[in-house]
């Protein structure tokens, strides 16, 4: 009790209680022990969450005051290989709606506001109701910190108007973006395809995806077809990011960082503009002429609906031209396609114009087949190229005890003794009915599939690889195949020999796209190597030109072919021009001074006229040029490809003056351009 | 004997005569007041020390979380108001040390019926709401809390009651002690102020304590509280949105954002964001962009976490530690009973206060609207704690005698 002595020695002499009181120590000190309890824990509290676990909020603390909004980039432009600009872009005028501000409006305001700006959108051509715009204004996905876009690419005189009128339209932005122009028109659509604002899909795909360096924000511009698609990760621009700080409520208080958005690569492609309109202007002017043929024999009339041509450079792959009939005009893609334009294109009435029927359509290629046919007799060992085979005008299926057991030649003729030469030279039915024939009657020594197997080095009967959208694989028919695909829907699933007499014809269920025809006699031209069609040369700076990817040549695959094997089809296809069944549609063509070589097709199609096609590629010694073209629904190879063929060969051999081609592909100066003789500048 | 060696060499208080304390005070007149009564050569300087720095580091926080984001609409009024509190605060403080607080026990009555009156005027249309709470008299520019004065009286009144009485406290005055707590309580819930009311539950079971109460009374009472608390939070008495505020910490860190664990996120994020040494003064993003709600006031603490760290937080804890530590010392030596209930009641104030606030802003306590003693923004709470110091201040330096 020494305090209490001490007090009472020095508090001694108080009154009362005062100075002499017992301290309540035990007590006092249970208090202490409950608060240092107390002080205890909020330290251990305090150390557990600012030393041991404070980077998870320091991380919650940053994403608490930081929005990240992205500013679009305009995409890369793309050129042709000689550096004409096909798509370029263009400054528009964005209508957007600050959220902010219109948050702040009385609803009535809102409605009224909303009102009247669709109202002006809807006049200026720009459909679009209040509705839509609420329902816009609500969706979350738009970033809170830049306007939500309303209508893009309003006409200028709107533009004017609403900046001369913003204090009655009260959170109305007006902004520029980059959108798509095409100096060319609808020239060359189907290869550069268009753009179009990201859907929901494809915004869960990209945001999926690893690729992180480029990201999408909704209503952002994507690639929907074409190289547009294709080369989108070059296209698209790296868009600029702003980062940005916010307080509690949300709202901007400065910009940490920006970083500038960077224009995407420009793509330059293999094609040739000017070359892509003496195409597609040929293709058109040979459906036209087609239609104005009577039918062959008694067919459907001719209605041309479709058709396609490719150029190609056998020697790389290298697409110099692919045309599609019908076309489009992308131009009407920007800003969003109206629904009368859009149904227009989907009408099957129109044989839709948005496909790339060079690589989406598949026909039966006649007597385009031969080629590979005759590879396949010489190849296999069934014939040598000497093997003389008698043509009588006709076929008897050997064994065949039904009623169409014979075959006759298209349109009759008897060619009589021929060699493979002369029958790819006169294309003889009758020999090619044989080839198929023999190989499925000798499938002891060739197997089930040999046939085909000699048929599918040619890439016949799968997609080609070309960078484009769409693309159909065509079919190579044979007793797998027949078997598969009758079973399921309760067909004949026997491969006979018939069926074999009609691959040796290129009919019955073989299919193949243009490009793939195309493909297969580019191979052969070359002497074997079947190269993945390109149509992109090389990605590069916008505007300034420095190569950020050189796209190389690839090779698909070899076709294994001897030099004799090779020499005895390519005379039979150097001689179809001159003599053989194109040499009415070659008549005056210079083919001492430009030699081509090529194979006529008519592949009839049940209730409709047949598909004409033409396959050729030239000079016949050191091939440059693959052309190939195919009509549907008019007529003879010979009357209707050939010619269009001719048309494009000319230009190459430089028998007609090499055109310019302007907006929508038709010549602006026919004297112009000046290429004459010597077979053209650059395509290899 | 140390301990008497210990207080000869402090002086011995007013009235004393001898050569010792007459050569002492000639020294110490070379450094402090030479008229001075000889009670202010043993003011507790620490626990002063203490209370400044506490009261400068809170004016300096309150700086920082209303300074804002734009530096040219910065209102200084905030911390120009905490300045004049402290100001105030002290020569309040000052008053309070002035007369002996034996002389104050026989009028202990006096503040504490003007309290009940003015506690039970401020539930009147004089007083003023603000978010819910009717606690607050608008007096032109400034407000007056009054319930933060009556902590500070009914300490004083509770420590005059029972020092009158030796241990064991008779259960008649204990019951008279719990009524006298029990007036300013029931008001302080009418306004209604959950978290001042708590205040008052602990003052008074820590002077009951060290006022000498049976133990079996104090189960009693203990095991009656701890069944009031669950009656009252499985009743109708409180409304839902009192009951989610006292309950939702114990559901933190579930993922799930509702609006009750919005400030509770938002707190720790500021807090625990700040690691070892703090985001630097006036760099806390949290506290700079208002994050965390009512931060100049009962928040407080979250700015000190965010921008000074761990390194500043656990300063500012072991300040109130030390003060806490020279209170429970000045308990222990005061001059008689009444001295020693005073620095329990204040003791038991502070501690409450401190445990409670810090801890609703780190998630181990529910979160209630109270104050951090000396930090927070706001007159009453500033002057309130300067004034519970001079009543330390007052029985330290008098403990003599």
């Amino acid at each position: 009790m020494s305090l209490q002595s001490v007090n009472g020695a020095v508090g001694g002499g108080g009154n009362g209680t005062a100075g002499r009181h017992k301290v309540p120590r035990l007590r006092l000190s249970m208090l202490a022990v409950v608060a240092t309890a107390l002080f205890a824990s909020l330290f251990a509290r305090l150390y557990d969450l600012q030393v041991v676990g404070s980077s998870d909020y320091q991380v919650q603390a940053e994403a608490n005051r930081v929005r990240t909004v992205q500013v679009p980039a305009p995409r890369g432009r793309i050129v042709d290989r000689n550096g004409k600009v096909l798509v370029d872009n263009r400054v528009a005028v964005v209508v957007a709606i600050d959220r902010n501000v219109f948050g702040d409006l009385a609803e009535a305001e809102q409605a009224a506001l909303l009102q009247r700006l669709t109202g002006e959108l809807t006049a200026a051509g720009q459909v679009i109701t209040p509705e839509e715009v609420t329902e816009r204004l609500r969706d979350q996905r738009y970033s809170r910190y830049a306007p939500v876009p309303v209508a893009t690419d309003v006409p200028e005189d709107l533009k004017i108007y609403l900046e001369e009128h913003a204090a009655e339209f009260p959170s109305v932005v007006v902004e520029r973006t980059p959108v798509r122009e095409y100096p060319y028109g609808n020239l060359a659509a189907h290869i550069l395809g268009y753009v179009g604002k990201i859907n929901d899909d494809e915004l869960a795909f990209v945001e999926a995806s690893d690729d992180t360096a480029k990201p999408y924000a909704l209503n952002d511009e994507i690639g929907k077809t074409g190289v547009e698609r294709t080369y989108e990760r070059y296209l698209r621009g790296t868009p600029g990011v702003r980062r940005i700080e916010v307080d509690a409520e949300g709202d901007p208080v400065r910009v940490i960082s920006e970083r500038e958005p960077r224009p995407g690569d420009d793509l330059v492609l293999s094609i040739d503009i000017d070359l892509q309109a003496v195409a597609e202007q040929a293709l058109q002017q040979g459906l036209a002429d087609a239609r104005a043929r009577p039918p062959n024999r008694d067919n459907p009339p001719n209605n041309a609906t479709t058709g396609a041509v490719v150029v190609e450079d056998p020697n790389n792959g290298q697409l110099l031209a692919l045309a599609s009939y019908p076309t489009y005009d992308p131009t009407a893609f920007v800003d969003g396609i109206d629904a009368n334009e859009w149904a227009y294109l989907n009408d099957p009435a129109n044989h839709y114009p948005l496909n790339n029927w060079a690589i989406q359509g598949q026909w039966a290629p006649g007597s385009t087949y031969k080629l590979f046919m005759g590879y396949a007799a010489l190849h296999s060992g069934l014939m040598a190229p000497d093997t003389i085979f008698y043509d009588g005008g006709g076929y008897l299926i050997p064994g065949c005890t039904g009623l169409k057991c014979y075959r006759s030649n298209a349109g009759g003729a008897a060619h009589g003794a021929v060699n493979i030469s002369e029958a790819l030279t006169v294309s003889s039915d009758a020999f090619f009915y044989n080839v198929g024939a023999q190989f499925w009657l000798q499938r002891e020594r060739f197997g089930d599939e040999g046939l085909q197997g000699y048929l599918a080095p040619w890439g016949v009967g799968e997609e080609t690889g070309v960078a484009l959208t769409g693309e159909r694989p065509g079919r190579i028919a044979g007793p797998t195949w027949k078997r598969e695909y009758n079973e399921p829907i309760g067909g004949d699933t026997v491969w006979r020999t018939g069926d074999s007499v009609n691959v040796g014809v290129g009919q019955g269920d073989v299919l193949v796209t243009p490009l793939q025809l195309a493909n297969g006699y580019a191979t052969f031209a070359n002497g074997g190597t079947r190269y993945v069609p390109q149509v992109a040369l090389r990605a590069q700076t916008y505007r300034t030109g420095d190569v950020t990817q050189e796209f190389a040549p690839e090779a698909a695959g070899r076709v294994e072919i001897a030099p004799q094997e090779r020499q005895a089809l390519l005379d039979g296809l150097a001689n179809v021009p001159v003599r053989g069944t194109a040499a009415g549609a070659f008549a005056g063509f210079p083919l001492e001074d430009f030699p081509i070589a090529g194979k006529t097709g008519t592949a009839q199609v049940d209730n409709k006229a047949d598909t004409a096609l033409f396959s050729a590629f030239g000079p016949v010694n050191a091939p440059r040029y693959q052309v190939t073209a195919v009509l549907e629904e008019s007529g003879f190879g010979a009357t209707s490809a050939a010619p269009v063929v001719r048309r494009v060969f000319e230009v190459l051999a430089g028998v007609t003056p090499r055109p310019v081609a302007g907006p929508n592909g038709l010549p602006v100066n026919p004297e112009g351009g000046g290429l004459v003789g010597g077979g053209g500048a650059g395509y290899d | 004997m140390a301990r008497g060696a210990l207080d000869l060499r402090r002086a011995p208080a007013r009235g004393l005569s001898g050569t010792r304390a007459l050569g002492r005070r000639r020294r110490d007149d070379s450094w402090f007041h030479p008229r001075a009564p000889a009670a202010w050569k043993h003011v507790d300087l620490v626990l002063l020390g203490c209370a400044l720095s506490v009261s400068a580091l809170g004016a300096l926080m309150i700086l920082s979380s209303t300074r804002g984001t734009d530096p040219d609409a910065y209102d200084p009024s905030y911390l120009r108001r905490q300045v004049l509190f402290i100001g105030i605060g002290m020569a309040g403080m000052v008053a309070v040390t002035l007369v002996d607080y034996r002389r104050l026990r026989d009028f202990a009555w006096l503040p504490y019926v003007a309290v009940l009156f003015i506690l039970g005027l401020v539930l009147s249309p004089l007083g003023t709401e603000q978010r819910g709470t009717q606690a607050w008299f608008q007096l032109g520019a400034f407000q007056l809390q009054p319930a933060e004065l009556a902590k500070v009286v009914t300490v004083f009144a509770l420590a005059a009651l029972f020092a009158r009485f030796e241990p064991p406290l008779p259960a008649r005055r204990l019951a008279v002690g719990l009524a006298l707590c029990g007036l300013p309580v029931g008001l302080i819930l009418a306004q209604p102020d959950l978290g001042t009311a708590l205040v008052f539950v602990a003052i008074v079971t820590g002077m009951v304590f060290v006022g000498g109460a049976r133990m079996r009374h104090i189960v009693v009472l203990t095991a009656f509280g701890v069944i009031a608390v669950i009656g009252v939070l499985n009743s109708d008495l409180l409304e839902d949105y009192q009951r989610d505020r006292l309950t939702e910490f114990l559901e933190q860190d579930q993922g799930l954002v509702t609006a009750e664990t919005y400030n509770l996120d938002q707190s720790k994020a500021a807090i625990a964001s700040g690691g070892t040494s703090g985001k630097g003064l006036f760099e806390g993003t949290q506290t700079r962009l208002g994050f965390v709600p009512e931060q100049h006031t009962d928040f407080i603490f979250t700015a000190l976490g965010e921008e000074l760290g761990f390194a500043g937080s656990a300063t500012l804890l072991a300040l109130f530690a030390l003060m806490c530590l020279r209170i429970l010392r000045t308990a222990q030596i005061a001059h008689d009973r009444l001295g020693t209930l005073i620095c329990a009641g204040v003791l038991s104030m502070l501690v409450f206060q401190v445990f409670q606030n810090v801890g609703m802003t780190m998630g181990i306590m529910p979160i209630t609207g109270i104050t951090l003693p000396f930090m927070s923004y706001g007159g009453s709470s500033v002057v309130a704690s300067w004034l519970a110091v001079g009543l330390v201040l007052n029985v330290h330096m008098r403990r003599f005698g």
